[in-house]
């Protein structure tokens, strides 16, 4: 219930107070959370586009299940452009709420909290929130969330952004499992861009966990993306590994 | 616009309510490391309810592939875990944290 509230209170300050397209790196959050659960989290991305520099994104995470409904993870983010050299980019801190347990509603749901701090002050700070939905089909997952994104105290005009991000994945083996996911943007949220400016890439995802034995488990998901829209790079390969202990 | 995002949350979240309760309950205790019963008959095209009592110190982790749920239960407390509806069929689930011997599956039927 205090997840709910909490909820509430954070899309409205959100939609008043923006949605940006997907880094390299990102990744499709699913809403449950995992009680004392701690993990390490590495994530690396790459974005190619013809006629523009190479985009690359990275960042190392240190995560920790707080209660059985909330979830926090503190990443350090870097990135590269072209040939340059590798920069840190920024610091963030992922807040994940429970709102029911798995199989409990008719989807399954949860709702996201990001603030990032970047490197650059100029860009001032970044909020992004939004909820986050799980529907399974006997072997077939499927997820869907829509995230708000905002830059606050930056030099640029704030505007809030409206992006998703999904994946449906056929539950095959624990250690294998594949599917697909897509990740775009369309602008300010009520504002949207026209078609051809709006962000949309999607591509081939492959998924599995494997036991290291105890608690220990090693997490992992990939997938290459490909344009679905004029303004998207030409292909992302994107991927993160979570080792739980 | 901004009335129309915020009235499309409100649905999802309070119409998804409405799915709960009434599921049929059944008990699953976890001692010395194992489940017992270590196997469980529930009726197959029902969503149900597992009840997990953890009677154990530590905590251990209800993990099941087949049925698409983890849910670490600290030690001396109780989960409640949804299921269902299943199609008829074996859904085996373990102990994670002590997969040698916290072994189970659900038959439904």
């Amino acid at each position: 219930m205090r997840a709910r509230a909490a909820v509430v209170t954070l899309l409205i300050a959100a939609v008043y107070g923006p949605v940006a397209y997907a880094d390299p790196d990102d990744y499709v959050s699913t809403p449950a959370v995992e009680y004392g659960e701690r993990e390490v989290e590495l994530r690396f991305g790459t974005a190619s586009k013809s006629g523009e520099d190479r985009e690359s994104a990275g960042s190392i995470a240190l995560g920790y299940g707080v209660t059985p409904w909330w979830f926090i993870e503190l990443y350090g983010r870097f990135n590269r452009a072209g040939s340059n050299a590798t920069r840190f980019d920024a610091v963030e801190w992922e807040n994940k709420f429970q709102l029911s347990e798995p199989g409990e509603w008719f989807i399954d749901a949860g709702f996201l909290v990001e603030i990032e701090w970047p490197h650059d002050r100029a860009e001032g700070y970044e909020l992004r929130i939004g909820p986050l939905f799980q529907k399974d089909f006997g072997l077939v997952q499927t997820n869907f969330n829509f995230l708000l994104e905002r830059h606050f105290r930056s030099d640029e005009r704030e505007v809030t952004e409206l992006g998703y991000q999904w994946q449906m994945k056929y539950r095959w083996r624990p250690d294998f499992e594949f599917g697909a996911q897509g990740f775009g943007g369309v602008g300010p949220w009520n504002d949207w861009d026209a078609a051809r400016d709006q962000s949309h890439t999607l591509g081939p995802a492959v998924f599995g966990k494997l036991p290291l034995g105890g608690r220990q488990v090693l997490k992992y998901n990939a997938a290459l993306l490909f344009k679905a829209s004029s303004a998207a790079p030409d292909r992302t390969f994107r991927m993160q590994v979570e080792y739980e202990f | 616009m901004r009335s129309r995002l915020l009235l499309l949350v409100a649905v999802l979240l309070t119409s998804t309510t409405a799915y709960a309760g009434g599921e049929p309950e059944f008990a699953l205790t976890i001692r010395d490391h194992k489940f017992s019963p270590s196997e469980i008959t529930v009726p197959a095209g029902v969503k149900l309810k597992l009840i997990v009592d953890n009677q154990d110190q530590g905590a251990e982790e209800f993990d099941s592939h087949a049925l698409n749920r983890e849910k670490v239960i600290p030690g001396k407390s109780k989960a409640t875990i949804f299921v269902g509806p299943l199609a008829p069929g074996r859904y085996p689930f373990m102990g994670e944290f002590n997969a040698t011997t916290a072994q189970g599956v659900v038959i439904a039927q």
